[in-house]
């Protein structure tokens, strides 16, 4: 029987449109009771609906997306009436690598280092299991994130984890899925500094995969960087793993283009206030683009023409769009509210759920295990009494790599405890 | 790095700012039946303009100049019919109207009469709320962009700085103005930051279209407040030059700064009941830090603390008692649920974020229910910004944390919640006798919205400011913006 089960399981996983390979950190962990989520309103996160449907998972996998009624002896949840999402995806966060944001110890989301090439830096081996962050975004929905590292011109790799409190051992379902880094004036003191090292770290990064030994033997030049983190770049050179740049201004993110260009990269911009300028180029470049709707603000002399509706006017414009509440941690739940006004601002419903979930998943090149409800997805998955994106929703249910995560966090722990004496009074 | 969405703002950017809160009894006091008595008021206490240094005189210990600009223009009046009309005064029309005229609202209620020569605007299937009011912005003092020039917010060169004003830091031409504006808000604090531990006084503003000086935006009338801040920031700030360095050097501090305050109002009455006679020589030198200080043991401006953790807040409790003076809102007071029940016997309201948390210690322990169950205590619970994107959604913030309130069993109705953004900002502001609700007589701040304030995807469409139409959201001739946008590649695209 068990042996039965990992075998459709296998099958159904080899037979999940894949782009990605390598297995990730759960994998192997003989799949456990089937759950069959039942009578819902299913949005695939790639823009298909399924009413009244059913979505079965198997172990850490989705196993089946169809209508019907459930496989005998499957766990039931009743979702009727319920909407059923892909769990949300926090991207470009520092969640599991952060407490206290002011607290330093209690902070790896970058090294003393002064070096802005910083690539080798892995944020995988840093990601804390324990941080009480993790179920405070679950329970409002979010089950996995591009933990990524900050700072520098190359801040280092991004993990991909999910989030299980607890799971030391395999919360990262994947680490190194990416180099993450930013353009702009401030990472070397002028923007064509900033571009003439990027290009020379690349540059040297090429010739040391390629003449390695001469290197070990000092028989090489000077590189532009450290040999870890030259290495580091040998997946980015190789178009195994995307560059995420942050960047904003016009200019930069035509800077981001030309590099994808020159050096053949796969890249992904986050940030992107003046991105709506360029929309056509991006498209044609096939750079998705990860914003932040709430971040209008005129901030700096990179970022006029911040506007809400970016997300809308690159979307018109044909480019994957990414919605993710940038730069927190402690309240990447809020990608939510940003997606809700996204919509308020022009974006249909149905493309900013796939820009929370999906178009992430796609940025990061994590979506053929994730992003989406489909056979041989790893089995995250949301069950919302209403809306997702509407500010008095919080789910009712929320599966992580199949396991149902109870609804509870440090906050609403403490919230009781509060309760509880005030009743007492 | 990015502008994050909460955290943009002073306690992320500078570490600093924030505000705390003090006076109470002066409420009273403040009441402004009508501004006529409000100048009155404060005939003791204005003075200079923001740009005219104060003269060596006599003039008795002052806070604030008052302004010398109405902020209300004179407006055609308005019938806004058939909208679902929420007062924030305990009354919900499911279907009515609002009658706006010479400023203020003349009359709320189902099928009014329309008087003649008033236009009238079908509203049906809007939202009307009074205007939105912030108690904690820094909008004008860290303004977009945020260059080092643009770094006005906080004096951060002593400990104590009460003599500093933030209505001589404030920019008019602020784009963020048009922001806050365009989200409904009416009325802003602004507040100096708090990297000290009493980082100065505050101003409150309207969002008025076109000022050229921060007296054009001034709220008339408004009372001044006093910007304090426990816990973390001084003494992170001043902890490396000179101190304080700890919470014990913080009380300190404020000890120091009340007794000598108390001590100067003691000299300068002495003064007062001598100055008559013979011997009475001069008066004693003026202080302006200390008059402000003496403006807050007298109760005519307003205290504003920014303060975190419960114990902080009960320890400035104490002082205030010791002191005798009064606080009227405790901002950031991200633990205040912890001390609903000593806030409400108190009657000091809180001031609070829906959500932000983590960045530092002692806003560790939050949660999302803070308002929900400081409002089931019967204390006054209230949703600030401290974000010039935050302050575009006030009204999305309070809808979180009331659905907080629910998940915790703690139903709260939609009047409270919109008096969280409203009525409850307008008193810790001193102002709830003038605006905060749709009621008769009140100035003419009103909101309409596209449909249910409380959801995401509602918008702003009309902002009225003294029953001036000052924003409307179909209408590209009414999108007002500062000078800075002009000429700049995105001029008339900021949304």
């Amino acid at each position: 029987m068990k042996t039965l089960s990992l075998l459709t399981f296998a099958l159904a996983w080899l037979l999940a449109p894949s782009v990605s390979a390598s297995p990730l950190s759960f994998d192997g962990v003989p799949a456990g009771t089937r759950v069959a989520i039942v009578g819902g309103t299913v949005h695939d996160g790639t823009g298909k609906v399924f009413e009244n449907a059913v979505v079965e998972l198997e172990g850490s996998r989705i196993v089946r997306v169809g209508t019907g009624e459930a496989t005998a002896g499957a766990t039931v949840i009743d979702a009727k009436g319920k909407i059923v999402t892909p769990g949300l995806i926090a991207a470009s966060t520092t969640l599991g690598l952060v407490e206290i944001g002011m607290e330093s110890s209690t902070r790896d989301t970058s090294g003393s280092d002064d070096d802005p090439i910083r690539s080798a830096y892995d944020a995988s081996v840093a990601v804390h299991a324990q941080s009480t962050l993790l179920a405070v975004q679950a329970i409002d929905g979010v089950t996995s994130a591009a933990t990524t590292p900050q700072g520098g011109l190359l801040s280092g790799q991004v993990a991909w984890i999910d989030l299980l409190p607890g799971h030391h051992h395999d919360i990262v379902a994947k680490p190194r899925i990416a180099v993450a880094g930013g353009l702009g004036q401030r990472i070397a003191g002028s923007r064509a500094a900033t571009l003439a090292h990027l290009a020379e770290v690349l540059d040297d990064a090429r010739i040391y995969s390629t003449t390695k030994a001469a290197f070990e033997r000092r028989a090489s030049r000077d590189l532009a960087a450290h040999r870890l983190d030259l290495e580091a770049l040998g997946p980015v050179l190789g178009r195994e793993v995307p560059l995420v740049l942050e960047a904003h201004r016009v200019s930069d993110l035509l800077a981001v283009i030309e590099l994808a260009k020159t050096h053949k990269l796969r890249v992904t911009v986050t940030g992107a206030t003046q991105a709506w300028q360029i929309a056509d180029e991006l498209a044609a470049a096939k750079v998705p683009v990860i914003v932040a709707p709430t971040a209008n603000l005129p901030g700096g002399f990179d970022r006029i023409g911040a506007r809400m509706d970016t997300a809308s006017l690159l979307h018109a414009a044909g480019v994957t769009v990414g919605i993710a509440a940038l730069g927190e941690a402690h309240n990447a739940r809020n990608v939510t509210q940003q997606a809700g006004i996204a919509v308020a601002h022009g974006l249909p419903h149905e493309v900013a759920l796939t820009a929370v979930t999906h178009a992430v998943a796609l940025a990061y090149g994590m979506d053929a295990d994730y992003g989406s409800l489909a056979p041989g997805k790893v089995a995250n998955v949301v069950v919302w009494p209403a809306d997702p994106f509407e500010l008095s929703t919080v789910p009712d249910a929320v599966l992580i790599r199949g396991e149902s995560i109870p609804l509870r966090s440090r906050q609403t722990d403490l919230r009781d405890r509060y309760l509880r004496r005030f009743e007492a009074q | 790095m990015y502008g994050v969405f909460g955290q943009t703002a002073c306690e992320g950017r500078l570490w600093s700012r924030s505000v705390a809160a003090v006076p109470r009894s002066s409420a009273i006091a403040l009441r402004l039946a009508a501004f006529a008595s409000v100048a009155l008021m404060f005939a003791c206490g204005p003075k200079p303009s923001a740009s005219t240094p104060p003269a060596a005189t006599d003039a008795p210990p002052s806070s604030e100049a008052a302004p010398q600009t109405p902020t209300t223009t004179a407006a055609p009046p308005v019938l806004l019919r058939g909208a679902r009309v929420m007062t924030a005064a305990g009354v919900i029309y499911e279907r009515g109207d609002v009658l706006l005229r010479d400023g203020k609202v003349e009359a709320v209620g189902a099928q009014l009469q329309a008087p003649q020569g008033v236009a009238v605007i079908d509203a049906a299937g809007k939202t009307i709320t009074p205007g939105i009011i912030d108690t904690h912005s820094h909008i004008g003092v860290y303004a977009s962009p945020a260059l080092s020039a643009h770094s006005d917010g906080n004096e951060m060169s002593a400990a104590t700085t009460p003599q500093v004003r933030a209505a001589d830091g404030y920019w008019p031409q602020d784009p963020q103005i048009d922001l806050a504006r365009a989200a409904g808000v009416t009325t802003m604090q602004i507040l100096p930051g708090s990297a000290n531990l009493i980082g100065g006084q505050s101003v409150v503003v309207r969002t008025t279209v076109g000022a050229r000086t921060v007296d054009d935006a001034r709220f008339v009338g408004a009372p001044t407040g006093l910007k304090m801040a426990c816990g973390e920031n001084p003494k992170r700030v001043h902890g490396e030059k000179g101190g304080p360095m700890t919470r014990m050097g913080n009380m300190a501090g404020f000890r120091t700064a009340f007794q000598k305050a108390t001590e100067y109002k003691r000299k300068r009455a002495a003064w007062e009941r001598k100055k008559g006679e013979e011997d009475a020589g001069g008066p004693p030198d003026r202080d302006l830090g200390l008059e402000a200080l003496v403006g807050v043991l007298d109760g005519t401006i307003l205290v504003h603390n920014h303060c975190y953790r419960a114990d902080d807040m009960l320890g400035m409790l104490a002082l205030a008692d010791e002191f005798g003076f009064e606080i009227r809102s405790f901002h950031h007071a991200v633990e205040a649920y912890k001390i609903a029940d000593r806030l409400a016997e108190a009657g000091v309201s809180a001031s609070m974020w829906a959500d932000w948390w983590g960045f530092k210690a002692e806003a560790y322990d939050s949660i999302r229910a803070n308002a929900a169950i400081v409002s089931s205590q019967g204390a006054r619970a209230i949703i600030h910004s401290d974000s010039a994107q935050g302050i575009q959604r006030l009204n999305q913030e309070a809808a979180k944390a009331k659905a907080a309130g629910e998940r915790a069993g703690l139903p709260i109705s939609e009047d409270e919640a919109l008096r969280w953004i409203t009525a409850n900002a307008a008193w810790a502001l001193g102002i709830e006798d003038v605006t905060g609700t749709l009621e008769a007589g009140k100035m003419a701040d009103v909101v309409v919205w596209s449909g249910d304030p409380l959801s995401v995807y509602s918008h702003a469409e009309r902002v009225y400011l003294g029953g001036a139409l000052v924003y409307d959201r179909n209408d590209p001739k009414q999108q007002p913006h500062t000078d800075f946008l002009v000429g700049q590649p995105a001029q008339g695209d900021l949304r």
